[in-house]
């Protein structure tokens, strides 16, 4: 049986720096040995724990897709011991990877829905590898109207540049990128993530809200969303909490009776206020 | 299964012959203290104890313990080996309210999705003995409240009575069964399992502290914000002596160390009562204080963990209110919330 606290080896394939400032990158790992691709089969709105022997590990979300073969993406701000190294390492390093860990987006609740999504600044990265995930090939059919709303403070802190290009052009997405403040350059939206949400105004019927963001985010959106009358249940986000096995062991990541790292992070709002607010 | 009678100055030769064959963890005097530590050659071990300062939790799940080693290559740090050593061994003279939290610890490390191999290999390859506890208990036990009793096979594959002249020796599992050979011929008759018993009931009577360990559970579903949680923490020195100490206290953190081109992942004990425990790399703490880390501790053992396993994860051994060095009781702290 696998040892879950052993890491995968991986090799650094791809580092796309996201943002002006640098600190934001994606990180394209392919596994040395290819069985593992299959025995790491995820779902997006998991996480892995990046694992750099000598330093320790980071618990990030995947920011890839499933459909997308042969590598798995995580794209990480540097900001702790375990991400600096990351951020200083060169294409070619060998390096260690856990996980699948957590649930997922409900992709089975999210069947046959409109599917509304906003995402905030940089927490947009599991968004991302449900939005490719729901827009790949005949994936799209099981879903309705797909509306996405992103924002970030500036135009030079927005992820996937060419993503959201790319998204743009497509008749089937509903897609809405602001930015607090735009520059000279800047030609689209100007505004906050709750404002833009209540000028696009989502319906309600058969919708579910996917909503991930920085707290004060979270706090001016969640009203919009209940005033277009979206109930708790068809809300859903995702926690963070300091974690280290990320497999419901060694006790710190919990709320409540439920541990984020393997009964999270995904939960409704439903769910949540079942919970106790320590997060 | 079968049970024996051995003489009770054969106590002491039974662990130091194991020991010659096995690794034998017993309880040993150091100084004030009684610890359970691997049996050496001329080691005496020292059964007439109440209980040891230690809990014996770590003989599954020491204190700090190699998971994975990694070297130095041109391309970076990579993994060369896993580390999970378990030799096969007794846990000799185990107290009763011990052996029953190695049956809690199961529960969290041997789940059915994620197995902690480091733990089973070594509480697979683990014989434990429980004694009886049939002296007056420390005024601070109170097993009795969080369904143990001073005479219970529970986490036990032997256990061992004192009946007066003899130790009344019950296998209760093959792997106990297993170690038959070291306890002689002796049969036991029924005079001696009457003995037991009386015995037994004595001394659950004799466990006279008391708490409302289970009534407590649907007062916790609902008291999250309850101010009470303002009163425990004042004191609190966050020394984490009752984690260290406590049986079923099982958090740890995972940290990688490095020598030249060499280096170890190991886990260690953590603690739930540390400000460090929960705080994220942006600064941000989820439990923000002593008090918010105080209710983490007491929900986890009453509330958190019989949602998650249906069981209270206390075995009333009382060390943590013993060795707290500004006294808080977690027995009133429990009796307390019996009262909102």
């Amino acid at each position: 049986m696998q040892n879950p606290y052993i890491p995968y080896p991986v090799v650094v394939d791809k580092i796309i720096t996201e943002v002006d400032t640098k600190d934001i990158k994606t990180f394209r790992f392919k596994f040395i040995n290819p069985e593992d691709e299959e025995k790491y089969k995820y779902i997006p709105g998991q996480f892995g724990e990046l694992s750099i022997y000598g330093k320790g590990e980071s618990p990030i979300g995947i920011a890839s897709s499933p459909t997308q073969k042969g590598y798995v993406e995580f794209t990480v701000q540097k900001a702790g011991v375990v991400t600096s190294a990351l951020h200083e390492m060169e294409e070619g390093t060998l390096m260690g990877l856990r996980g699948p860990m957590g649930n997922s987006w409900p992709l089975e609740f999210l069947e046959g829905k409109n599917i509304v999504i906003v995402g905030g600044g940089f927490a947009f990265t599991t968004l991302r590898s449900l939005i490719n995930y729901m827009i790949f090939g005949d994936n799209r059919k099981r879903f309705g109207n797909i509306t996405v709303i992103y924002g970030a403070r500036n135009p030079g802190l927005l992820l996937y540049k060419d993503e959201l290009i790319e998204w743009q052009k497509r008749d089937d997405l509903n897609i809405n990128v602001t930015v607090d403040k735009g520059d000279a350059n800047w030609k689209g939206k100007e505004g906050f993530v709750p404002a833009v949400c209540k000028e696009v105004a989502p319906s309600k019927e058969n919708a579910v809200a996917v909503i991930c963001g920085p707290p004060v985010m979270i706090r001016f959106t969640l009203p919009v969303f209940f005033d277009l009358g979206f109930s708790k249940e068809n809300i859903i986000t995702s926690l963070e909490m300091r974690m280290k096995c990320g497999i419901g062991k060694c006790g710190r990541c919990n709320v409540g009776s439920k541990y984020v790292c393997k009964d999270g992070p995904v939960f409704s709002l439903a769910e949540l206020d079942k919970l106790t607010p320590e997060y | 299964m079968e049970k024996r009678l051995i003489k009770k100055d054969a106590l002491a030769g039974i662990a130091k012959k194991m020991a010659g064959d096995f690794l034998v963890w017993a309880p040993v005097k150091k100084e004030d203290n009684i610890l359970f530590e691997p049996l050496q050659k001329d080691g005496e071990p020292y059964f007439a104890y109440l209980n040891s300062k230690n809990a014996p939790k770590n003989v599954f799940f020491p204190h700090t313990e190699a998971m994975m080693k990694f070297t130095r290559t041109e391309k970076g740090m990579v993994f060369s080996s896993e580390e999970n050593k378990a030799d096969q061994s007794v846990l000799f003279g185990v107290r009763p309210c011990d052996a029953h939290s190695f049956v809690l610890l199961d529960k969290l490390f041997d789940q059915e999705k994620y197995k902690d191999g480091y733990y089973i290999a070594k509480r697979q390859n683990t014989t434990v003995i429980s004694l009886a506890c049939v002296q007056p208990p420390y005024a601070t036990c109170f097993c009795t409240s969080v369904d143990g009793e001073p005479v219970s096979s529970e986490g036990a594959d032997i256990l061992l009575v004192d009946i007066g002249s003899d130790y009344l020796v019950e296998f209760i599992t093959p792997k106990g069964e297993n170690l038959a050979k070291y306890f002689g011929e002796t049969k036991a008759d029924a005079a001696a399992e009457t003995k037991k018993n009386e015995i037994a009931a004595k001394a659950k009577e004799a466990i006279t502290s008391k708490i409302p360990a289970h009534e407590v559970k649907p007062i916790l579903d609902k008291n999250f914000d309850n101010p009470f949680w303002n009163t425990i923490h004042g004191k609190c020195l966050a020394c984490g002596t009752c984690t260290y100490l406590c049986p079923t206290c099982h958090c740890f953190d995972i940290s990688d160390e490095v020598k030249g081109s060499d280096g170890v992942r190991i886990r260690s004990w953590d603690s739930c009562m540390f400000p460090m425990f929960t705080k994220e790399t942006s600064g941000h703490n989820p439990r923000v204080s002593q008090k918010e880390r105080w209710r983490q501790r007491t929900m986890h053992k009453f509330k958190y963990y019989v949602d998650n396993f249906s069981a209270i994860a206390c075995v009333g051994c009382g060390r943590c209110v013993m060795y707290c060095p500004v006294n808080i009781d977690i027995r009133k702290v429990v009796e307390d919330i019996s009262k909102l």
